[in-house]
Parts: C-alpha cells; structure tokens; sequence
C-alpha cells in the first residue's frame, strides 16, 4: 500500500518527520504487524531460505559431531596459530550481537523514537548471534565433555577456573551477556505476546502466547514497574555491552604480542561491533521488511538512521586503524612496527586491503543521501561491512603467525573444516532468525504505538499541541 | 449500554470497567477517579500512556533502590568468589567443605584487583539484571494466568487498541450505583460488570 | 498554551557581562602577571611552563568539549538541548584565543629552548656523540622537528576556530532571522567537523602532553583525553547553568529537566566512560607489564603521585559515581551543581596528574632496571615532579580569569539561549519520561 509515498528521511527543523507511514491508529498497527505470524502459511521465500538455512544448520552440528570423535585437529589450528577460525568466528558472532544491545539499551537511553520499529529483531538477532558465539570456544575446548570446569563449581579435585585470565573473563562476559540479553529482549516482550495472545484464533495459539505472556493486562501500576524495570535493563545492558566486548578485546590485548597488545582494543572492538552488527541488522532488515510487508514501519528513515551509524562506528573503526599504524610507528618498537608492516604488505596482506576497503573505504559511500536512501548500494555497503568485519579479526587472529622469532614463524591455512563450521553457524543464526520472525511479533508494538502523534494524551483535547511532540532525534 | 445488566443481579463481581477510545480519555477518567478517592482501581492500556502514573496518583517504585543493593551483593560476591577461588587457601561451607586455593600465575600478586575487576563487574550486573526482573514481577504479582478481566470479551482489546478503567468492588467506596454514574460521566464507549 | 519562541523572554547576560568581563579580566591579568613575575623573581621559569601547560590544557580540555557537545547536537538534530546551546557555542569559541595563548610555548619551542618541557626539543638526544643521545627518539624526529610541530598547532586551531566561529555565527544570526537554512548548514557540516575533531584533538594531546615523556605511548590516549574533556565540560555546563538560573536568568526555559539530562551526561561520560578508558589502559599496561609503558603508571605510584592517583580513583569515580546514580541528585539543581563543581576540579587533578609527573632525565639514565630507578628516586629523595607550587593556582586562576572574561563578552552580544531555533519550543516543553 504505498498510495502517496511520503519521504520521512527529509526533516523540517521544526517538525518532526513521521516514523510510521500510512497509519493512521492503533487497530491497523496492531493488525498489520500481527499478519506475519497470524498468517497461516508464510510467503514461499520464507520456505525456501528456511530450507537452506535448516540444511546448514544441520550441515553445521554434522561437523561439530565429526569434531567431538574425531578432535580439534581438524581444523586449521596449528602451531603458531594456536587461534584459528574458531576465535575469529566467536569474536565476529559475538560483535554482531552488539548491535541489538546498542538499539534496545543505548538508543532507548538517548531517546532515539525510531528505535521502536527496528529494536525488537535486533534484540532477537543478538540472542543468536551469541548463541553462534558461544558454540565456538565451548567446542574449542577439546574435551568437551569437561567444559562445565570453566564454572567454579566446587569438584572433587579442589581446583578452581583461574580467573587471572582474558578466557575467563570471557566465560562469564558472555554468560552474562546471554542472560541479560534474552531478559530485555523476553521482558520487551511481554505486551506483545499478550496481544498475541488475546488476538489467538486458535487453542494452541491461545495457551503458548498465554503462557509466554505470564497473564499481562496492561494494568498502568504494571505498566509503571515496568517501564522503570526497562529503563533499569536499559541502563544496565548499555556498560554491559561495552564490558563485553572489551573483554573480548582482552583476550588479545593482555598479551605481549605485536599487534594484540594496544590499549585502545577495548573501545575500538566496542565500534567494531557495533558496526558489524548494524550492517547485519540492515541485512535482515531490508528483504524482512519486504516478505512481511512491513514498509510502513521499518521506513527509509530508519534504513537511513541505521546507515549513518554504519558511516560513524566505521570512522571509528578507521580512526582505531590510523592510530595502532600511528603508535606502531611512533613507539620505535622495531616488533610493533614489524607487525604493522606485515600486516600490509606480509603473507596475508589481501586480507588487510580487503579489510580496509570493506571497513573504511566502502561506509563512505553513506556520506551521500542519495547512497544512504538507496537498496541496492546500501545492501552493496552492509555485504562488504560484514565480510570487512570477519576479516578484522582474522587480520588480527593471524597476527599469530609471526611473532618475536623468525624460526617459529608459519602460514596459517584453514582445512575444509573450517569453513564449512562458518557457513553453518550462519545457517543457524538464520534459521533462528526465520523461526522468530515466523512465531514472534517482529516489532515491538506496544513500544511503537507509544511513540506514535495520537499516543501523546494531550493531542486529543485538554491542551494544544506544543510544536515537536512527535519528538525524535537523529 | 446494558443498563439493565449492569444493575441486574446482587452480586458486585469483580467491578465495573469502562472501556474509552483515546489516550486523553483516558487519562480524564483517572484523574476523575482518583480525585472521587477509590484506591482499588486501574487504568489497563494497549501502551504505556504518558503522564498516566501522575493523573492516577501512583506512587513512584522503590525498584530501583532494591537493584542498586542487589548490585552492591553482586560486587561483594564477584570479589570473594575471585579472592577465596584464587588467592585464599583456606577452607570455607559451601554446600559441603570446599577449599580456596593460592595460584600463582605470571608473577601477578595475589589479590590482582585490576585483573579481577571484569569479572566484579559482569556479576554485578548479572544480579542486577536478574533482581530487577524478578522483583519486577514479583511486584506485579505476575505470572498471574487467570485474571476476572479476561471473561470479558471487550478487554481483548487492551492489548490492541483499547483503554479500560476498572473500579474494583472490593474498593471500600464502591458502590454500584454511585460508581456506575462517576463512570457514565466520563463517556466512555461501553461499560460492563465483571464478573468475579 | 503553545511555548512558541515569539513567548520567550529574550534572557541576556545584559549587566552581568562587563562585570564578568572586567572581574575575569582582572583575575586574568593578575594571575597571568604574578606568574610570570613569580617565574622571573623565583628563577622558576621550568615550573612556570608546566604549570602553565597544566592550566592551558584544563581550559583547553573544557572548551572541546564544549565543541564536541555542539557538534553532537546538530549531528543527531537534538531538540532537547537546544536552551543549552548557546552556552556550549560561547564556551567552545574560547578555542580561538587559546590559540594565543599556546603562543608562548610554541615560540620557545621554535627559539630551540623547548627542552624546559619537552625532552624531544633538547637537540642533543639526536646526537649520536652526545651523551644525551637516544636512539629510540632519533626514530621519531620527523615527528618532532620545532617546524613541523608548530605547523600541526596552528592546523589545530585553524581547525577549531573554523568550526566554532561557523557554529557561533550561524546560530546568533539564526536568532534574528529564524531562518531554517541556518540549522541545515550547521547540521551538513558538523559531521565534517566531527572527523577534523577526532583527528586534531588526539593528534593535539599527543603533540602537547603525551610528548611529555616521548618514549610513552598509548593508542588509546586520545579517547582518554576525549573522556575527561566531556567531564570538564558537563561540569562548566551545569555549574553555570546553576549561577545563571541564580542570577535570575534563563528562569523560564531551563527546567529540572535539562539538568537531570546534564547529569546524566556527566554521570555517563565524565564519570563512568572516563573510568572505562582510564580502567582499560590501566589494566591493559598492568597486565601486559611491558617496561616501555609501565614507566608512566610506575612515575604515578611514586612519592605523593601515588595519593593523587588514590584521589583520582575515588574522587574521580567511586564517591561521583554513587552520588549521581540518584535521578533525584540529578534533579536537585543546587546538589548537581556542587558535584559539577567538584568533578571539575577532579578534571584539573586529572590534568594535573597526566602533565606534572616525571622522572629526572639523569636517575633515568643511571638506572638499568626498574626496581634501580625506584629505589635511586628514593634515595635521592626526588619528588617526581609532586611539589604543589604557587604558580599551579596563579596560572590556573589567570588562564581561567581570561577564559570567564572572553566568554561572557561572547555571550554578552547575544541571547542566552537560541532563541531563533527552530526546534525551541520541543526543548523548553521537553520532559523525562
């Protein structure tokens, strides 16, 4: 239903443009959102990406069957690339996930309206993104069977995780991570599945959303402790996710390798994944947007809003690489400056260029509107922001390769293996992606409906409107 | 409006809800109803309605003072969990006796706070995280799967697009009739008995 | 009843701007002068170069972020803290004159008797016969030749006036015209700005302090800098904001409510992310325990640094960080801005404690190890560079005297606040959920 395109993207200073087209109340929100998973059968696309996403999936716990009997050895992992794919793959999964924090928590904090329309699968992107995550360094650990020792449970052997280690650290970042993340994302979610729940056509329908829905009723003294709760988890999860990945940062720059040990790892691996993530958010974005008719909601707007992030924390990102090459140098370490050197113009140097164009080069292309408002180079930007960002951690992964002493040095090479793992991680993260998008509501509509002109209660009577009520930043 | 039903029957039932169309309706029947002096009412809304809470005279949560002591315990325990697992070999209760164990590892000191401080922290917000969304519940008196307002076909639409007002009979100023009236003032689209 | 920028009465320093240009120029003078003759009288002219640096750097510090603050404002097409505008504008065109300023350090950096600060500028460490001579530092005498250094300055300030004088201009003139385009112009070139900002500001506090010790470094300097600017500048905000609102002014159009906001962006920012970035270096160099880096924190775990490092963690962070979690001490305005007022002088104890410390050229040079330099500073009973001096506060009240003076004649020329902005109105009406 586009009948009269509006274009929200542009922006009178006084007025603030309108974040949901073609709507005019509530009811038709409520309906139109719904329509997704109240349909009885999705659209074919659906289908036929669901099959492939499951194939992979499967495909990927296949070999991480084939890993259990047979060992780590199959992978690329060698001496002195202890670290291979499997590190390279958590950091890239778990930067993803960061995204959906930053626009649940971050943008909720400074206010950011159009959040609403985007936060919910966001949020939902970032559960899996850690599930993925996860999957890499439990099965890392050899011994799989034994991976509950990295919890300080007390044990027969009175012997304890140590927790003067990065890895540790990581264990309970990423737990912590994973559990805060999925109760913002469930407890957002709350009203939604109530509204699911009384709109059930079905039996079945009526008692799963019922259960999951934990007889909300709206009730404003609910709501009250609610919204406090929410902006508590906001305010939480937003130094959570800086905490996380800088402990993922850690992992690298507690070390004494060149090219690992950089005190700016913590922020710069924040933007990073913030950046990683947005791309993928866009990714999703763009064809669930079309599948599920959602245009109204997730508008140019907000496609625009996300790509001007992408251009930010991908200057970050590139301010983050001129000052490691800046101090390298600057340092007068002849390794630091070695490792620099290398990285450009050693054994994986197209790795680096390839990073470099897809991290800095491309984003630039989002300092033009005409480029931020269209599809087809927008999706351009996030395929190469996303393939950009799994080559950043392997640029730095593979650091490994040559260290202090020349006689150690070797080239690191994934088997078949690896890279199979990786295509199935990512059919897993899609076919978690499906299965939300098909059974849960998409975007947050209570959350929606609240930002919405008629939600503000002094519209209708009372006062006048005071210029600006839709208010929204960015 | 069935009038007729609504003053049918001896029994209060659960109250009386009226349902209103818009955010300032709404809010205009709250203020109404608080300042007549019920105590046991509610707004039920499809969305948080801003300037409700005030219009209704809800009293701010103590939840978050709650969290900050919550997270207070999550540092304290990040800390000794850190200290007696690491850097302590002496014996505590845990669930049977366990014992601490003094690691050396890269000449770093016993108590290596700075290396202990990521760990402090992700605790930290993990009981935070957790005490505000139990106590969160827990206030709200939620899980709660049966509730009377369900039997009401009308308030389906509270998670849509609906606004509803309830006033319990349990309320000591309820009364049907007088109640009715305050509510009947207000204009609301429909008015129903629920009952208990 | 629609607040419509037409309704707002039009608040101006009016009267109080000659005074606060005479008092602040008065201090100014005074301080700038007695520290030049306490300098000259007390054969302190070393001292006097760092306390000076020291004070420049704090005014420096605040008046970037009040730069930063603006530019953000105009990316993110805020509306709420548009009655705040104004003064971030007025503070960060103080950009301008610090360019003066840092004159007397740049001319004795070109006169070659830049080695009173800097040990790079002392040409003997680049002399292989010398016995000054330092091999690391011949690497990086590109970076430090006197020309090249002062060439950067004055790209610095070049940068920054630009920027300030654009967003200053553009806004005052908005006020008499209300005209849009202005805020379209200030909102196209404010990302450019933004990554000129980015760029000058690291490469600024590399230049100037990081270079104090140039066999230092740090990557994540520049964003440690960027922290504790954003603290200095929260806390010049709501500390003025308060003195403002006490002298009658801008009654009708600051709430409570752009003070929690205040609050929360220095609680956000100077507290908590400055504790992030100052925790992460810290703990990255402590762990990683890498002789070429831990000679920094080391100097600043000596002697009296080692109470002002203890001040910093809990003045800076803990005791802050409890008191402004309330939203109720955000909304206090007096409570806030006596917290601002501390975490501002907090900010100068950061400053203070990343220029002041160092460890003589000559213990450095006797000592093969670390634990022989510790124990040949302690025996010598050096200070390290820790004797709180007289010039400290004569320069600090001077440069900050200069700083009062030129803002409030800024400020003295226009309204308060913005009153020709388009999106006025949605500020004074802005509420916290």
């Amino acid at each position: 239903m586009e009948a009269t395109p509006i274009d929200n993207t542009f922006e009178d200073p006084g007025q603030r443009a309108p974040l949901v087209l073609n709507h005019n109340d509530f009811t038709s929100v409520t309906t139109d959102i719904c329509r997704a998973s109240e349909s009885p059968r999705p659209p074919r696309a659906w289908y036929i990406a669901f099959a492939i996403s499951a194939a992979l999936a499967s495909l990927f716990f296949l070999l991480i069957f084939y890993l259990f009997i047979t060992g780590v050895g199959i992978w690329g992992n060698h001496s002195p690339t202890m670290w291979g794919f499997p590190i390279v793959n958590f950091v890239f999964w778990i930067g993803i996930g960061h995204a959906g924090t930053l626009i649940s928590a971050i943008l909720f904090l400074f206010r950011q309206k159009w959040r609403t329309a985007i936060n919910r699968f966001a949020e939902a992107m970032t559960i899996f993104a850690v599930v993925c995550a996860g999957t890499f360094p439990v099965i890392h650990v050899g011994r799989v069977w034994v991976v509950y020792w990295l919890f300080p449970i007390p044990n027969q052997m009175e012997l304890w995780p140590q927790f003067r280690s990065p890895l540790l650290w990581d264990v309970f970042a990423v737990s912590t991570y994973f559990t805060v993340s999925l109760l913002f994302w469930y407890v957002g979610m709350i009203p939604d599945l109530a509204t699911f729940r009384d709109r059930a056509a079905t039996k079945t329908r009526a008692i799963i959303y019922g259960l999951l829905a934990l007889g909300w009723t709206g009730s404003n003294r609910h709501w009250h402790r609610y919204e406090r709760a929410y902006l508590l988890l906001a305010a939480l999860a937003t130094p959570l996710v800086l905490s996380v990945h800088s402990v993922v940062s850690f992992d690298f720059a507690v070390a004494q390798l060149p090219g690992w040990h950089s005190t700016i790892f913590p922020p710069y691996f924040v933007a990073g994944a913030i950046f990683g993530g947005f791309a993928m958010v866009v990714t999703l974005a763009v064809p669930s947007r079309q599948l599920w008719g959602l245009k109204d909601f997730i508008t140019m707007r907000h496609l625009e809003n996300m790509n001007k992030i992408i251009l930010l924390t991908g200057s970050i990102v590139g301010y983050a690489y001129v000052s490691e090459f800046f101090i390298a140098w600057y340092s007068g370490a002849t390794y630091e400056g070695f490792a620099f050197i290398n990285r450009a113009f050693g054994q994986h140097a197209w790795a680096y260029w390839l990073m470099l164009f897809c991290n800095v080069v491309a984003p630039q292309l989002f300092w033009f509107k005409r480029f931020r408002r269209s599809i087809p180079v927008m999706y351009f930007v996030v395929m190469c922001v996303n393939v950009g960002m799994w080559f950043e951690r392997f640029v730095i992964v593979i650091s490994l390769e040559q260290d202090f002493l020349p006689s150690s040095w070797g080239y690191f090479a994934p088997t078949w293996v690896d890279l199979m793992m990786l295509v199935g991680s990512m059919g897993l993260f899609l076919m978690l992606f499906l299965l939300f998008i098909r059974y849960l509501p998409v975007i947050a509509m209570a959350e929606l409906k609240a930002v919405m002109p008629q939600a503000d209660p002094h519209t209708s009577g009372e006062h006048d409107t005071p210029a600006g009520q839709n208010r929204e930043v960015v | 409006m069935g009038d007729s039903a609504l003053s049918a029957g001896t029994s209060d039932g659960f109250g009386l809800l009226a349902e209103f169309e818009t955010p300032a309706q709404i809010m205009r029947a709250a203020r109404a109803v608080h300042d007549a002096g019920y105590v046991e009412w509610d707004c039920h809304t499809p969305f948080p309605v801003h300037g409700l809470d005030k219009a209704m005279g809800v009293k701010p949560t103590i939840l978050p003072v709650l969290v900050f002591f919550c997270g207070l315990m999550g540092v304290s325990l990040g800390f000794l969990l850190q200290w007696f697992t690491n850097a302590a070999s002496i014996e505590a209760w845990f669930f049977g006796i366990v014992r601490g164990y003094e690691y050396m590892i890269s000449g770093k000191p016993m108590m290596s706070l700075p290396a202990w401080i990521p760990v402090m922290f992700e605790t930290t917000v993990l009981f935070s995280a957790l005490a505000t969304v139990g106590l969160m519940l827990v206030f709200n008196g939620l899980p709660r799967l049966y509730h009377p307002l369900f039997k009401s076909k009308r308030f389906a639409r509270v998670t849509d697009d609906r606004f509803f007002l309830v006033i319990e009979a349990r309320d000591p100023k309820f009364d049907r009739a007088a109640s009715l009236s305050l509510l009947e003032t207000l204009n609301p689209i429909s008015i129903e008995l629920v009952e208990s | 009843m629609s607040v419509g920028a037409s309704t707002v009465r039009e608040d101006r320093l009016g009267a109080l701007a000659p005074r606060l240009f005479l008092g602040g120029g008065i201090l100014g003078v005074a301080g700038l002068g007695s520290s030049v003759l306490i300098g000259a009288v007390g054969g302190a002219w070393d001292r006097l170069l760092f306390s000076y640096l020291a004070a420049f750097i704090f005014v420096l510090t605040v008046s970037l972020g009040a730069l930063w603050f603006t530019l953000v404002q105009h990316m993110t097409r805020a509306g709420w803290s548009v009655v705040l505008r104004r003064l971030s504008e007025a503070i960060a065109t103080n950009l301008t004159w610090l360019g003066v300023a840092f004159a007397p350090i740049a001319i004795l950096v070109m006169l070659g008797k830049g080695e009173l600060l800097y040990h790079w500028a002392d040409t003997s460490v680049y002399d292989a016969g010398s016995e000054h001579f330092d091999e690391v530092l011949t690497k990086k005498h590109v970076f430090f030749t006197p020309t090249f250094w002062t060439i950067r300055a004055v790209f610095y300030f070049a940068v920054w006036g630009a920027a300030t004088r654009m967003l200053f201009g553009q806004s005052v003139a908005q006020d008499a015209s209300g005209d849009v385009s202005h805020t379209h112009r200030m909102q196209r070139y404010s990302p450019l700005f933004m990554v000129l900002y980015a760029l000058t500001q690291t490469l600024a506090v590399v230049d100037w302090v990081m270079s104090l010790e140039p066999l230092w470094f740090s990557t994540m300097y520049g964003v440690y800098f960027f922290a504790a600017s954003l603290c200095g500048f929260f806390s010049v905000l709501c500390v003025s904001l308060w003195l403002l609102q006490r002298s009658g002014r801008m009654q009708d159009v600051v709430t409570r409510e752009h003070y929690q906001d205040a609050g929360k962006l220095l609680f956000g920012f100077g507290i908590v992310f400055w504790a992030y970035i100052a925790f992460s270096q810290y703990m990255l160099i402590w762990y990683a325990n890498i002789p070429e880096e831990t000679g920094w924190y080391i100097t600043r775990q000596l002697g009296g640094w080692r109470m002002v490092s203890a001040l910093l963690l809990f003045g800076h962070f803990c005791v802050p960080f409890v008191l402004l979690i309330s939203k109720h001490t955000k909304r206090a305005k007096g409570v806030l801005a006596v917290i601002a007022g501390w975490m501002l002088f907090m900010h100068y104890i950061d400053v203070y404690w990343l220029v002041m410390p160092r460890i003589p050229a000559d213990l450095l040079a006797q000592s093969e190890t670390y634990r022989q330099l510790i124990d040949s500073i302690q025996e010598s009973g050096n200070d390290l560079g820790f004797h709180p001096h007289v010039l400290d506060l004569t320069c600090l009240v001077g440069l900050g005297g200069v700083a009062i003076a030129l803002t409030a004649r800024r400020l003295g020329g226009c309204a308060l606040i913005p009153i020709g902005d388009p999106r006025l109105s949605e500020s004074i009406t802005f509420e916290n959920m």
